[in-house]
């Protein structure tokens, strides 16, 4: 709200003419801007997560959820670079949050495969004991 | 007693003081919910974020698992519901939020299907058991046939007066069988053979040879050919009990073969006789 109004005012000073007020506004603006530490901990947050990910072998579970969330973190990077970092902090964000969901989705997926090799396993004995006790009547 | 009624109601004017201000809090925070709740701004991906959220919760077996990735969801998806007209940052907000509750549901599941494994693991040992035991008596039945089998068997060869020799088992049967210089069976010879009929019916899988042998009396070729005859006949008797011709051999051995000398009465009559050998 208050740097909407505040470019309003920007815009409206502009308009008559380039006024000495109206440039310092802009400079403090953009030092602002400039000044914003970059996300560091975001994006080292979000590159612990991909390395225990990828030990986890998650990408054998959620190949398109890791790589959505890869490509996110290299997007924060370059953002970084970019002196963008509202925008980079917003996308480290994004990649942890998409690395969180892509391991619980392979940790549901590998406990389902433990799961349907148990009742497989039980299929198999009830079958053989069925096939068995057949032959004997 | 005055005393004491007038500090009562001191404290209770005091108290009613007290209660008035987180009223008039709640009251406060009611009507900023109420703006919020009156916004049609919350984000629709925040509000279906929400539903999913509430869905998971209100499974209580599931909910409970998840504590803690449903307050953190909860967190997620209050931040994405405040309305706002930064469209980037609200688009943040609702991807980050439903994240959180796809993670939510992700590990609720997984924790139920961890949860079912005991009974699982349960089901298979009492499966593998019980199969195991099924087989231990199915051999400890197979084991107890086979001996009752091998009984059997023994006392079917007992009662048929059999030998074990090197050739197989060998019955004898006397001269008794026949007529003196005859060929065709006596009646005693059924119950004998009667019962080697039996025997050969039940263990279709021995075959045997008829050999007929003769004492010394008379010319060797009469002797020959009378010894074939008899071995024959037991041949035929047996072929007409059911026994397959392919297990039957008959052959004639003459007076080549006695078991006893043919210069005594008794000697001569055990050399007179029909041996059956059965093979292994």
């Amino acid at each position: 709200m208050t740097t909407l109004t505040a470019t309003k005012k920007m815009a409206d000073c502009l308009k008559p003419g380039t006024s000495f007020i109206a440039l310092l506004a802009g400079f403090l603006f953009l030092t602002a801007c400039a000044s914003t530490p970059p996300p560091t901990k975001e994006i080292s947050a979000a590159e612990q997560s991909m390395i225990d990910a990828e030990q986890a072998r998650v990408a054998q579970y959620a190949l398109p959820e890791l790589q959505e969330a890869r490509s996110k973190l290299a997007a924060a990077r370059t953002a970084v670079l970019n002196e963008e970092m509202e925008e980079a902090k917003r996308l480290a964000v994004e990649a942890s949050a998409g690395i969180k969901f892509a391991t619980a989705k392979a940790e549901l997926a590998k406990a389902e495969a433990v799961n349907a090799d148990m009742q497989k396993n039980i299929r198999v004995l009830k079958e053989e004991m069925q096939r068995t006790s057949g032959e004997q009547q | 007693m005055k005393l004491s009624t007038s500090m009562n109601l001191k404290a209770q004017t005091k108290r009613g003081l007290h209660l008035s201000k987180p009223l008039i809090m709640a009251l406060g925070s009611a009507l900023i919910l109420a703006a919020c709740a009156n916004s049609p701004k919350s984000p629709s991906g925040a509000v279906a974020a929400r539903e999913r959220l509430v869905q998971l919760q209100n499974d209580p077996a599931l909910a409970s698992r998840v504590s803690v990735a449903i307050r953190e969801a909860d967190d997620a998806v209050t931040a994405a519901e405040v309305p706002m007209k930064d469209k980037v940052k609200s688009d943040h907000l609702v991807f980050v939020a439903t994240r959180e509750v796809d993670v939510a549901w992700a590990q609720a599941k997984t924790r139920q299907l961890e949860d079912q494994r005991a009974g699982l693991s349960e089901r298979r040992d009492s499966e593998r058991l019980e199969s195991r035991t099924r087989e231990a008596d199915r051999a400890l039945d197979a084991a107890a046939q086979a001996r009752a089998d091998a009984e059997a068997a023994r006392r079917e060869i007992d009662e048929l007066n059999a030998k074990e020799t090197e050739r197989g088992l060998v019955v004898t049967l006397g001269d008794m069988l026949f007529e003196t210089g005859n060929a065709q069976l006596t009646g005693n010879a059924f119950a004998n053979l009667g019962k080697l009929s039996n025997f050969l019916n039940k263990y279709p899988e021995r075959s045997l040879v008829i050999e007929g042998h003769t004492d010394s009396v008379g010319s060797e070729s009469s002797n020959q050919s009378l010894s074939q005859r008899r071995a024959d006949s037991v041949r035929q008797y047996l072929l007409q009990q059911g026994v397959a011709a392919n297990r039957l051999t008959a052959v004639g051995k003459g007076e080549s073969y006695p078991v006893a000398s043919n210069d005594s009465t008794s000697g001569r009559a055990l050399n007179r006789r029909v041996e059956v050998i059965i093979a292994k």
